[in-house]
Protein backbone atom coordinates (compact mmCIF):
# COMPACT_ATOMS: atom_id res chain seq x y z
CA UNK A 1 0.00 0.00 0.00
CA UNK A 2 2.67 2.36 0.53
CA UNK A 3 4.15 1.44 -2.69
CA UNK A 4 1.26 2.80 -4.18
CA UNK A 5 1.41 6.15 -2.13
CA UNK A 6 4.56 6.48 -3.36
CA UNK A 7 3.79 6.11 -6.55
CA UNK A 8 0.87 8.34 -6.65
CA UNK A 9 3.45 10.90 -4.67
CA UNK A 10 5.99 10.81 -7.77
CA UNK A 11 3.80 11.88 -10.46
CA UNK A 12 2.43 14.40 -8.52
CA UNK A 13 5.66 15.64 -7.68
CA UNK A 14 6.82 15.54 -11.39
CA UNK A 15 3.57 17.30 -12.83
CA UNK A 16 3.63 20.21 -9.85
CA UNK A 17 7.46 20.14 -10.59
CA UNK A 18 7.01 20.51 -14.21
CA UNK A 19 4.37 23.35 -13.37
CA UNK A 20 6.79 25.24 -10.87
CA UNK A 21 9.51 25.23 -13.52
CA UNK A 22 7.26 26.24 -16.76
CA UNK A 23 4.60 27.85 -15.22
CA UNK A 24 2.66 27.31 -18.25
CA UNK A 25 -0.71 26.37 -17.02
CA UNK A 26 -0.92 28.53 -13.75
CA UNK A 27 -0.25 31.44 -15.62
CA UNK A 28 -2.62 30.71 -17.96
CA UNK A 29 -5.59 30.41 -15.76
CA UNK A 30 -4.56 32.89 -13.13
CA UNK A 31 -4.14 35.83 -15.87
CA UNK A 32 -7.96 34.11 -17.51
CA UNK A 33 -9.49 34.74 -14.23
CA UNK A 34 -8.39 38.20 -13.64
CA UNK A 35 -9.53 39.16 -16.85
CA UNK A 36 -12.70 37.63 -16.70
CA UNK A 37 -13.10 39.70 -13.63
CA UNK A 38 -12.32 42.71 -15.38
CA UNK A 39 -14.81 41.96 -18.80
CA UNK A 40 -17.60 40.71 -15.87
CA UNK A 41 -17.49 43.96 -14.64
CA UNK A 42 -18.34 45.35 -17.41
CA UNK A 43 -21.13 43.15 -17.76
CA UNK A 44 -22.82 44.27 -14.87
CA UNK A 45 -25.11 47.03 -15.27
CA UNK A 46 -24.64 48.59 -11.65
CA UNK A 47 -27.52 50.62 -11.57
CA UNK A 48 -29.83 47.38 -11.63
CA UNK A 49 -27.79 44.69 -9.76
CA UNK A 50 -25.51 44.31 -7.23
CA UNK A 51 -22.32 43.17 -8.28
CA UNK A 52 -21.90 41.34 -4.82
CA UNK A 53 -25.39 39.90 -5.27
CA UNK A 54 -23.85 38.04 -8.64
CA UNK A 55 -20.35 37.98 -7.40
CA UNK A 56 -20.94 34.31 -6.08
CA UNK A 57 -21.61 32.69 -9.82
CA UNK A 58 -19.04 34.68 -11.82
CA UNK A 59 -16.60 32.93 -9.48
CA UNK A 60 -17.83 29.63 -10.25
CA UNK A 61 -18.06 30.70 -14.30
CA UNK A 62 -14.82 31.78 -14.23
CA UNK A 63 -13.48 28.61 -12.15
CA UNK A 64 -15.45 26.38 -14.83
CA UNK A 65 -14.06 27.91 -18.10
CA UNK A 66 -10.40 28.55 -15.98
CA UNK A 67 -9.88 25.19 -15.20
CA UNK A 68 -10.89 23.75 -18.21
CA UNK A 69 -8.61 25.69 -19.81
CA UNK A 70 -5.67 24.25 -17.49
CA UNK A 71 -7.33 20.68 -17.20
CA UNK A 72 -7.84 20.14 -20.44
CA UNK A 73 -3.85 20.62 -21.29
CA UNK A 74 -3.53 17.70 -18.25
CA UNK A 75 -2.24 15.30 -20.97
CA UNK A 76 -1.33 17.65 -23.19
CA UNK A 77 3.15 17.26 -22.47
CA UNK A 78 2.15 13.26 -22.36
CA UNK A 79 1.33 13.82 -26.01
CA UNK A 80 4.50 14.63 -26.72
CA UNK A 81 7.05 12.15 -27.59
CA UNK A 82 5.06 9.15 -26.83
CA UNK A 83 5.48 9.80 -22.67
CA UNK A 84 2.25 8.90 -21.88
CA UNK A 85 3.08 5.22 -23.36
CA UNK A 86 6.37 5.75 -20.97
CA UNK A 87 3.67 6.13 -17.92
CA UNK A 88 1.22 3.60 -18.65
CA UNK A 89 3.89 0.84 -19.79
CA UNK A 90 5.45 1.65 -16.10
CA UNK A 91 4.37 -0.91 -13.20
CA UNK A 92 2.01 1.55 -11.72
CA UNK A 93 -1.93 1.15 -11.59
CA UNK A 94 -3.89 2.95 -13.87
CA UNK A 95 -6.06 4.35 -11.17
CA UNK A 96 -2.56 5.97 -9.60
CA UNK A 97 -2.21 7.76 -12.88
CA UNK A 98 -5.53 8.96 -12.40
CA UNK A 99 -5.12 9.84 -8.56
CA UNK A 100 -2.10 11.66 -9.10
CA UNK A 101 -3.54 13.70 -12.46
CA UNK A 102 -6.54 14.87 -10.13
CA UNK A 103 -4.16 15.89 -7.07
CA UNK A 104 -1.74 17.78 -9.65
CA UNK A 105 -4.65 19.38 -10.95
CA UNK A 106 -6.46 19.99 -7.71
CA UNK A 107 -3.52 21.90 -6.44
CA UNK A 108 -3.59 24.12 -9.44
CA UNK A 109 -7.10 24.73 -9.35
CA UNK A 110 -7.58 25.18 -5.85
CA UNK A 111 -4.66 27.93 -6.14
CA UNK A 112 -6.12 29.60 -8.95
CA UNK A 113 -10.01 29.51 -7.31
CA UNK A 114 -8.11 31.16 -4.37
CA UNK A 115 -6.89 33.74 -6.16
CA UNK A 116 -10.12 34.46 -8.04
CA UNK A 117 -11.44 34.35 -4.41
CA UNK A 118 -8.93 37.09 -3.41
CA UNK A 119 -9.68 39.25 -6.69
CA UNK A 120 -13.12 39.23 -7.47
CA UNK A 121 -13.83 40.30 -3.48
CA UNK A 122 -11.55 43.04 -4.51
CA UNK A 123 -13.41 43.66 -7.54
CA UNK A 124 -17.04 43.39 -6.57
CA UNK A 125 -16.88 44.59 -3.36
CA UNK A 126 -17.47 40.47 -1.92
CA UNK A 127 -17.43 40.62 2.03
CA UNK A 128 -15.75 36.94 2.83
CA UNK A 129 -14.37 37.53 6.13
CA UNK A 130 -17.04 36.16 8.35
CA UNK A 131 -17.58 32.99 6.20
CA UNK A 132 -13.83 32.53 5.35
CA UNK A 133 -13.35 29.32 6.21
CA UNK A 134 -16.25 27.37 5.01
CA UNK A 135 -15.87 29.55 1.83
CA UNK A 136 -12.66 27.93 1.18
CA UNK A 137 -13.83 24.51 2.09
CA UNK A 138 -17.11 25.36 -0.50
CA UNK A 139 -14.63 26.06 -3.05
CA UNK A 140 -11.99 23.20 -2.09
CA UNK A 141 -14.99 20.31 -2.90
CA UNK A 142 -16.05 22.17 -5.53
CA UNK A 143 -12.30 22.12 -7.10
CA UNK A 144 -12.06 18.55 -6.46
CA UNK A 145 -15.41 17.69 -8.43
CA UNK A 146 -14.44 19.41 -11.35
CA UNK A 147 -10.79 18.63 -11.54
CA UNK A 148 -11.82 14.66 -10.87
CA UNK A 149 -14.39 14.89 -13.24
CA UNK A 150 -12.32 17.29 -16.29
CA UNK A 151 -9.57 14.90 -15.95
CA UNK A 152 -11.26 11.95 -16.68
CA UNK A 153 -12.69 13.86 -19.56
CA UNK A 154 -9.53 15.69 -20.86
CA UNK A 155 -7.73 12.35 -21.34
CA UNK A 156 -10.82 11.25 -23.40
CA UNK A 157 -10.91 14.35 -25.65
CA UNK A 158 -6.77 14.18 -26.10
CA UNK A 159 -7.31 10.61 -27.67
CA UNK A 160 -10.00 12.28 -29.90
CA UNK A 161 -9.75 13.90 -33.31
CA UNK A 162 -11.51 16.84 -31.73
CA UNK A 163 -8.89 17.36 -28.84
CA UNK A 164 -9.90 20.43 -26.34
CA UNK A 165 -12.76 21.39 -28.01
CA UNK A 166 -14.87 18.59 -27.58
CA UNK A 167 -14.07 19.25 -23.72
CA UNK A 168 -16.75 21.29 -22.27
CA UNK A 169 -19.55 19.56 -24.48
CA UNK A 170 -18.93 16.08 -22.93
CA UNK A 171 -18.08 18.05 -19.11
CA UNK A 172 -20.95 20.89 -19.03
CA UNK A 173 -24.03 19.23 -18.38
CA UNK A 174 -22.31 16.98 -15.58
CA UNK A 175 -20.93 20.25 -13.72
CA UNK A 176 -24.64 21.34 -13.34
CA UNK A 177 -24.71 19.80 -9.75
CA UNK A 178 -21.46 21.35 -9.24
CA UNK A 179 -22.36 24.82 -10.04
CA UNK A 180 -25.83 24.97 -8.52
CA UNK A 181 -24.56 23.58 -4.65
CA UNK A 182 -21.06 25.56 -5.22
CA UNK A 183 -23.10 28.81 -6.35
CA UNK A 184 -26.10 27.93 -3.66
CA UNK A 185 -23.69 27.33 -0.97
CA UNK A 186 -21.45 30.38 -1.58
CA UNK A 187 -23.76 33.06 -2.51
CA UNK A 188 -25.26 33.08 0.69
CA UNK A 189 -22.24 32.56 3.16
CA UNK A 190 -21.00 36.02 1.32
CA UNK A 191 -24.30 37.16 2.24
CA UNK A 192 -23.10 36.20 5.56
CA UNK A 193 -25.73 34.06 6.83
CA UNK A 194 -24.94 30.74 9.17
CA UNK A 195 -23.41 27.78 7.92
CA UNK A 196 -26.18 25.77 9.04
CA UNK A 197 -28.18 27.25 6.54
CA UNK A 198 -25.80 25.79 3.59
CA UNK A 199 -24.69 22.76 4.98
CA UNK A 200 -27.02 20.41 2.63
CA UNK A 201 -25.42 22.36 -0.30
CA UNK A 202 -21.96 21.51 1.00
CA UNK A 203 -22.26 18.29 1.48
CA UNK A 204 -24.12 17.16 -1.64
CA UNK A 205 -21.12 19.38 -3.19
CA UNK A 206 -18.57 16.57 -1.43
CA UNK A 207 -20.79 13.71 -2.85
CA UNK A 208 -20.73 14.62 -5.66
CA UNK A 209 -16.81 15.46 -5.69
CA UNK A 210 -16.33 11.87 -3.71
CA UNK A 211 -18.29 10.52 -6.35
CA UNK A 212 -16.85 11.67 -9.62
CA UNK A 213 -13.24 10.98 -7.90
CA UNK A 214 -14.17 7.03 -7.74
CA UNK A 215 -16.09 7.05 -10.96
CA UNK A 216 -12.66 8.53 -12.54
CA UNK A 217 -10.35 6.03 -10.74
CA UNK A 218 -12.40 3.35 -11.90
CA UNK A 219 -13.11 4.20 -15.22
CA UNK A 220 -9.92 5.42 -16.53
CA UNK A 221 -7.93 2.53 -17.00
CA UNK A 222 -10.88 1.92 -19.93
CA UNK A 223 -9.44 5.21 -21.11
CA UNK A 224 -5.78 4.92 -21.56
CA UNK A 225 -5.47 1.39 -22.55
CA UNK A 226 -3.61 0.17 -25.38
CA UNK B 1 -30.39 -13.04 -36.43
CA UNK B 2 -33.45 -13.57 -38.12
CA UNK B 3 -34.79 -13.73 -34.06
CA UNK B 4 -33.70 -10.03 -33.79
CA UNK B 5 -35.29 -9.12 -36.50
CA UNK B 6 -38.70 -11.35 -36.11
CA UNK B 7 -38.34 -10.03 -32.72
CA UNK B 8 -38.09 -6.38 -34.05
CA UNK B 9 -40.98 -6.50 -36.53
CA UNK B 10 -43.07 -7.87 -33.89
CA UNK B 11 -42.45 -5.34 -31.24
CA UNK B 12 -42.70 -2.42 -33.81
CA UNK B 13 -45.84 -3.58 -34.76
CA UNK B 14 -47.47 -4.11 -31.55
CA UNK B 15 -45.81 -0.40 -30.74
CA UNK B 16 -47.48 0.96 -33.56
CA UNK B 17 -51.09 -0.80 -32.70
CA UNK B 18 -50.47 0.83 -29.46
CA UNK B 19 -49.47 3.75 -30.32
CA UNK B 20 -52.80 4.21 -32.69
CA UNK B 21 -54.63 3.25 -29.36
CA UNK B 22 -52.88 6.12 -27.34
CA UNK B 23 -53.98 8.44 -30.10
CA UNK B 24 -57.83 7.48 -29.68
CA UNK B 25 -57.73 7.37 -25.95
CA UNK B 26 -55.79 10.82 -25.79
CA UNK B 27 -57.56 12.58 -28.08
CA UNK B 28 -61.71 10.66 -27.84
CA UNK B 29 -61.69 8.83 -24.89
CA UNK B 30 -59.90 10.49 -21.80
CA UNK B 31 -61.68 13.57 -20.40
CA UNK B 32 -60.44 16.71 -20.80
CA UNK B 33 -58.63 18.40 -17.95
CA UNK B 34 -60.51 20.94 -15.83
CA UNK B 35 -57.54 23.50 -15.47
CA UNK B 36 -55.60 23.43 -18.61
CA UNK B 37 -57.95 22.02 -21.07
CA UNK B 38 -57.60 20.57 -24.22
CA UNK B 39 -53.70 20.95 -24.49
CA UNK B 40 -53.13 18.86 -21.25
CA UNK B 41 -53.90 15.57 -24.01
CA UNK B 42 -50.23 16.25 -25.01
CA UNK B 43 -49.17 15.14 -21.47
CA UNK B 44 -49.73 11.38 -22.88
CA UNK B 45 -46.96 11.53 -25.35
CA UNK B 46 -44.20 13.53 -23.42
CA UNK B 47 -44.53 12.07 -20.45
CA UNK B 48 -44.18 8.42 -21.96
CA UNK B 49 -41.58 9.82 -23.92
CA UNK B 50 -39.45 11.47 -21.13
CA UNK B 51 -39.24 8.29 -19.55
CA UNK B 52 -38.45 6.00 -22.58
CA UNK B 53 -35.62 8.37 -22.89
CA UNK B 54 -34.12 7.67 -19.41
CA UNK B 55 -35.08 4.12 -19.88
CA UNK B 56 -32.42 4.33 -22.97
CA UNK B 57 -29.65 6.13 -21.21
CA UNK B 58 -30.06 3.33 -18.46
CA UNK B 59 -30.19 0.67 -20.86
CA UNK B 60 -27.20 2.29 -22.76
CA UNK B 61 -25.15 2.47 -19.48
CA UNK B 62 -25.74 -1.18 -18.56
CA UNK B 63 -24.51 -2.68 -21.77
CA UNK B 64 -21.84 -0.13 -21.79
CA UNK B 65 -20.54 -1.06 -18.45
CA UNK B 66 -20.73 -5.06 -19.58
CA UNK B 67 -18.86 -3.72 -22.72
CA UNK B 68 -16.08 -2.83 -20.94
CA UNK B 69 -16.10 -5.58 -18.93
CA UNK B 70 -16.87 -8.57 -21.49
CA UNK B 71 -15.91 -6.53 -25.23
CA UNK B 72 -18.15 -7.72 -26.85
CA UNK B 73 -19.06 -5.71 -29.84
CA UNK B 74 -22.59 -6.88 -29.39
CA UNK B 75 -22.91 -5.19 -26.08
CA UNK B 76 -21.17 -2.45 -27.67
CA UNK B 77 -24.08 -1.63 -30.56
CA UNK B 78 -26.71 -2.44 -27.92
CA UNK B 79 -25.56 0.54 -25.98
CA UNK B 80 -25.23 2.63 -29.46
CA UNK B 81 -28.82 1.40 -30.54
CA UNK B 82 -30.28 2.29 -27.03
CA UNK B 83 -28.45 6.12 -27.04
CA UNK B 84 -29.84 6.70 -30.29
CA UNK B 85 -33.29 5.92 -28.97
CA UNK B 86 -32.64 7.48 -26.29
CA UNK B 87 -31.26 10.82 -28.24
CA UNK B 88 -34.70 10.51 -30.42
CA UNK B 89 -37.00 10.07 -27.09
CA UNK B 90 -35.09 12.79 -25.72
CA UNK B 91 -35.85 15.56 -28.75
CA UNK B 92 -39.60 14.56 -28.57
CA UNK B 93 -39.59 15.21 -24.95
CA UNK B 94 -38.21 18.29 -25.71
CA UNK B 95 -40.25 19.29 -28.66
CA UNK B 96 -43.66 18.86 -27.07
CA UNK B 97 -42.59 20.51 -23.63
CA UNK B 98 -42.21 23.85 -24.94
CA UNK B 99 -45.73 23.33 -27.12
CA UNK B 100 -47.04 22.45 -24.09
CA UNK B 101 -45.21 25.23 -21.57
CA UNK B 102 -46.32 27.68 -24.14
CA UNK B 103 -49.78 27.01 -23.28
CA UNK B 104 -50.19 25.71 -20.38
CA UNK B 105 -47.49 28.40 -18.50
CA UNK B 106 -47.77 31.01 -20.65
CA UNK B 107 -43.67 30.67 -22.02
CA UNK B 108 -41.88 28.03 -24.13
CA UNK B 109 -39.26 27.18 -21.86
CA UNK B 110 -38.76 27.44 -18.14
CA UNK B 111 -36.33 25.88 -15.65
CA UNK B 112 -38.39 23.05 -14.63
CA UNK B 113 -36.41 20.60 -13.13
CA UNK B 114 -37.62 17.32 -15.08
CA UNK B 115 -37.34 20.08 -18.34
CA UNK B 116 -33.60 20.97 -17.64
CA UNK B 117 -33.00 17.73 -16.45
CA UNK B 118 -34.09 16.28 -19.86
CA UNK B 119 -32.22 18.63 -22.22
CA UNK B 120 -29.00 17.99 -20.09
CA UNK B 121 -29.56 14.60 -21.30
CA UNK B 122 -29.88 15.48 -25.07
CA UNK B 123 -26.78 16.70 -24.28
CA UNK B 124 -25.57 13.53 -22.77
CA UNK B 125 -26.38 11.81 -25.51
CA UNK B 126 -25.11 14.22 -28.29
CA UNK B 127 -21.45 14.11 -26.86
CA UNK B 128 -21.93 10.23 -26.51
CA UNK B 129 -21.77 10.37 -30.52
CA UNK B 130 -19.68 12.45 -30.86
CA UNK B 131 -16.79 11.36 -29.24
CA UNK B 132 -17.97 8.10 -30.73
CA UNK B 133 -17.29 9.94 -34.32
CA UNK B 134 -14.29 11.60 -33.13
CA UNK B 135 -11.57 8.78 -33.17
CA UNK B 136 -9.60 7.33 -35.67
CA UNK B 137 -9.62 3.86 -33.88
CA UNK B 138 -13.64 2.70 -34.16
CA UNK B 139 -11.67 0.26 -30.67
CA UNK B 140 -11.22 4.12 -28.94
CA UNK B 141 -14.48 5.77 -29.62
CA UNK B 142 -16.52 2.69 -28.34
CA UNK B 143 -14.30 2.51 -24.70
CA UNK B 144 -14.56 6.20 -25.15
CA UNK B 145 -18.81 6.31 -25.51
CA UNK B 146 -18.79 3.73 -23.24
CA UNK B 147 -17.30 5.73 -20.35
CA UNK B 148 -19.37 8.76 -21.55
CA UNK B 149 -22.30 7.11 -21.38
CA UNK B 150 -21.63 5.11 -17.89
CA UNK B 151 -20.52 8.83 -16.13
CA UNK B 152 -23.69 10.41 -17.58
CA UNK B 153 -25.78 7.53 -15.72
CA UNK B 154 -24.50 8.26 -12.82
CA UNK B 155 -24.10 11.42 -12.48
CA UNK B 156 -28.11 12.03 -13.43
CA UNK B 157 -29.24 11.34 -9.52
CA UNK B 158 -27.24 14.48 -8.79
CA UNK B 159 -28.34 17.05 -11.61
CA UNK B 160 -31.83 16.08 -11.08
CA UNK B 161 -31.32 16.79 -7.28
CA UNK B 162 -29.05 19.67 -7.85
CA UNK B 163 -32.41 21.54 -10.56
CA UNK B 164 -34.88 20.06 -7.49
CA UNK B 165 -32.68 22.39 -4.73
CA UNK B 166 -32.16 25.27 -7.76
CA UNK B 167 -35.88 25.57 -8.04
CA UNK B 168 -36.25 25.78 -4.09
CA UNK B 169 -33.38 28.53 -4.01
CA UNK B 170 -35.14 30.39 -6.57
CA UNK B 171 -39.17 30.15 -6.34
CA UNK B 172 -41.00 29.80 -10.10
CA UNK B 173 -44.44 30.54 -10.55
CA UNK B 174 -46.20 27.63 -9.67
CA UNK B 175 -45.91 25.04 -12.09
CA UNK B 176 -49.16 23.10 -12.09
CA UNK B 177 -48.71 19.41 -13.70
CA UNK B 178 -51.23 16.90 -13.53
CA UNK B 179 -49.28 13.78 -11.91
CA UNK B 180 -49.30 12.00 -8.77
CA UNK B 181 -52.01 9.73 -7.07
CA UNK B 182 -54.44 12.83 -7.31
CA UNK B 183 -54.45 11.50 -11.33
CA UNK B 184 -58.00 10.60 -12.30
CA UNK B 185 -58.87 7.00 -13.37
CA UNK B 186 -59.16 7.16 -17.16
CA UNK B 187 -56.28 9.59 -17.61
CA UNK B 188 -54.42 7.28 -15.61
CA UNK B 189 -54.98 4.66 -17.54
CA UNK B 190 -54.40 6.46 -20.90
CA UNK B 191 -50.78 7.40 -19.32
CA UNK B 192 -49.97 3.78 -18.84
CA UNK B 193 -51.00 2.97 -21.96
CA UNK B 194 -48.72 5.17 -23.35
CA UNK B 195 -45.97 4.53 -20.92
CA UNK B 196 -46.28 1.15 -22.60
CA UNK B 197 -46.71 1.84 -25.58
CA UNK B 198 -43.64 3.87 -25.61
CA UNK B 199 -42.16 1.42 -24.08
CA UNK B 200 -42.58 -1.34 -26.55
CA UNK B 201 -41.51 0.95 -29.85
CA UNK B 202 -38.50 1.87 -27.88
CA UNK B 203 -37.35 -1.90 -27.86
CA UNK B 204 -39.09 -2.24 -31.63
CA UNK B 205 -37.03 0.18 -33.22
CA UNK B 206 -34.02 -0.63 -30.84
CA UNK B 207 -33.72 -3.94 -32.10
CA UNK B 208 -33.71 -2.99 -36.06
CA UNK B 209 -30.95 -0.94 -35.09
CA UNK B 210 -29.25 -3.79 -33.55
CA UNK B 211 -30.34 -6.07 -36.51
CA UNK B 212 -28.85 -3.37 -38.82
CA UNK B 213 -25.86 -2.40 -36.94
CA UNK B 214 -25.14 -6.69 -36.84
CA UNK B 215 -25.79 -6.76 -40.73
CA UNK B 216 -23.14 -3.69 -41.59
CA UNK B 217 -20.61 -5.61 -38.98
CA UNK B 218 -20.98 -8.86 -40.71
CA UNK B 219 -20.71 -6.69 -44.48
CA UNK B 220 -17.55 -5.24 -42.99
CA UNK B 221 -16.31 -8.26 -42.25
CA UNK B 222 -16.76 -9.89 -44.93
CA UNK B 223 -15.71 -6.70 -47.04
CA UNK B 224 -11.89 -7.67 -45.13
CA UNK B 225 -11.84 -11.21 -45.75
CA UNK B 226 -12.19 -10.88 -49.43
CA UNK B 227 -9.80 -7.85 -49.43
CA UNK B 228 -7.32 -9.92 -47.66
Amino acid sequence: MSGYFAQISAIVRKDLLLELRSRERIASMGAFAILAGVLFNFSIDTTTVRPQDVAAGLVWMTLVFGGLLGVGRTFQIEAQDGAMQGILMSPVPKDAVFLAKVIANFVLLFTVSLLVLGVFALFFGMDVSANLGWVVLVLGLGSLGFVALATLFAAISTGTTMGETLLPILVFPLLVPMVVFGVGSMGRLIAGRPFSEVEGNVRMLGAFAVGAVAAGAALFRFVVED
Amino acid sequence: MTGVRRGAIGLTLLGLAGLIGLFWMSFFWVSTEANQGVVQRIFYVHVPAAWTSFLAIGVAALCSAVYLWLRDDKLDRAAMCAAEGGLVFATIVLTTGPLWGKIAWGTYWTWEPRLTLTLLLWFIFVGYFMVRNATEDPDKGKRFAAVVAIVGALDIPFIHLSVIWFRSLHPQPVVAKPEGPTLPADMLATLMVGLGTFTILFFGLFLFRYALEGLRSEVDLRARRSAA
